[in-house]
């Protein structure tokens, strides 16, 4: 469907790979961004490749990092025994928000879908087993999504990590099912962080 | 269209991020078959729809007609999904039913029965973890599909014994001259017997053993067959 000339298009289809932009809006952006000035552009094609170039994954635990480890690893004053799962790294932005929690992070980079084919091994499940033991791991916080894929996901994890013998908590039930963690004010997220339940048996 | 606002019942069988905030609902609905609907606003944690439009999800809608896509209105439960959700068995069950019927159903056809089909299974799901509840549903789903399994004599010449294999493309078990397909044991022939043969519950009730794992592995077989394609929930979790 090249509907434009060439660049125009190829422009469009990029965009249009993005998540969350459809057909429509992709065209939107498109004709917006050849509306505006060259030096607009220039900026945001430097933002894109310079943040693509720099911007990494920590080692440990698959935050954004723009150095080995991710600044909340570099901290030694965070509690290394006490583990916060969560699916993207934009969740521990809502989670650090709340000032409730001191300890460490692991980033899925995802959620089990078994739907679309999604498993555990397309996500950082084995690389969180594999901190359990060195980092001397002793509560995993199972902050997933509170929809069904997050908690396929905490409900696998938990039964996976049950031979490591370590404390399995979920946050509490508090949070308003079926959204996104990322939207979850605060308040709410604080409180259930606190009323986290636990899953071990 | 003159009347584009319609009430029904349906159950969501799965769901895909629309934009910032939305979601695609895609429904088995009791009277318009299956729909894609857009649920707006439905991943902001104070949602008027809530918890109400997950996958499983058992509700009464009020919905405007569009042309592609429906909007969701309004959403309140029938079933509570809790039972589901709190066990990785029923709702890795549930999702493999959902994933099926999915493939099974046709847009804007109404399939009442097919939705019955699926109420009951999935509140079956809730209750009970046993080996056969998917195979169960999913040869329950092809006889109601018109493809119900011969399963009393051989699809090739009509013996009526041995029957030592079965055969998704012949449609059935087959004697040990014809014999084509996968081997078929006495004993999971007697159980796939019991499923299709009104002895649904006897069969519900086996334990996990060698038998079940080929009821299942023969009804994943048929059903991917049928539908042309492989069901993922059952490729994820087939190696756990
Ligand atoms: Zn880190
Ligand atoms: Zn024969």
């Amino acid at each position: 469907m090249a509907a434009y000339t060439t660049p125009v298009q190829v422009l469009i289809d990029e965009l249009g790979r993005l998540p969350g932009i459809g057909p429509k809006s992709a065209q939107r952006i498109a004709f917006h961004l050849l509306k505006v000035p060259a030096d607009d552009v220039a900026r945001l094609a430097h933002a894109l490749t310079e943040a693509k170039a720099k911007v990494r994954f920590c080692a440990r635990c698959w935050n954004i990092a723009d150095d080995e480890l991710c600044p909340i690893c570099a901290d030694e004053r965070r509690d290394p025994t006490t583990v916060c799962v969560v699916e993207e790294a934009r969740d521990i932005v809502a989670i650090e928000r709340t000032g409730e929690f001191r300890g460490r992070y692991h980033v899925l980079l995802g959620a089990m879908s078994p739907l679309e084919g999604i498993g555990p091994e397309q996500l950082k499940v084995k690389e969180l087993f594999a901190r359990i033991e060195p980092e001397g791991i002793t509560e995993v916080i199972l902050c997933t999504n509170p929809n069904t894929e997050g908690e396929v996901t905490a409900m696998y994890l938990a039964r996976m990590l049950q031979p490591f013998g370590v404390r399995i908590t979920r946050i509490a039930s508090g949070l308003p099912v079926g959204g996104d963690l990322e939207y979850a004010d605060e308040l709410t997220l604080g409180r259930a962080l606190e009323g986290r339940r636990d899953l071990s048996a | 269209m003159t009347n584009p606002l319609y009430r029904d019942t349906a159950v969501v069988l799965r769901t895909y991020k629309l934009g910032e905030a939305d979601r695609i609902v895609v429904l088995l609905t009791e009277h318009h078959g299956k729909v894609r609907a857009v649920a707006k606003g439905v991943r902001k944690t104070m949602s008027k729809f809530g918890a109400r439009l997950e996958p499983l999800s058992h509700v009464r809608l009020l919905m405007y007609q569009g042309r592609e896509l429906d909007i969701v209105s309004q959403a309140e439960s029938v079933d509570t999904l809790a039972p589901l959700v709190s066990d990785l068995d029923h709702l890795t069950n549930g999702l493999a039913l959902v994933e099926a019927v999915d493939q099974m159903a046709l847009d804007r056809e109404p399939a009442p029965h097919l939705y019955r089909m699926l109420v009951g299974a999935l509140r079956t799901v809730a209750e009970r973890s046993g080996p056969l509840v998917v195979p169960a549903f999913y040869w329950k789903l092809l006889a109601s599909e018109g493809v119900r399994p011969e399963l009393d004599e051989c699809v090739r010449c009509g013996a009526e014994d041995p029957l030592v294999a079965f055969d998704v493309a012949e449609g059935g078990v087959l004697c040990r001259s014809c014999r084509s397909g996968a081997s078929l044991s006495p004993d999971a022939l007697a159980v796939m017997r019991m499923i299709l043969g009104g002895r649904l519950n006897e069969a519900l009730d086996l334990p996990a053993s060698p038998i079940t794992h080929e009821v299942a592995a023969h009804a994943n077989r048929a059903l991917e067959h049928h539908l042309e394609r492989r069901l993922r929930t059952v490729a994820m979790f087939e190696s756990h």
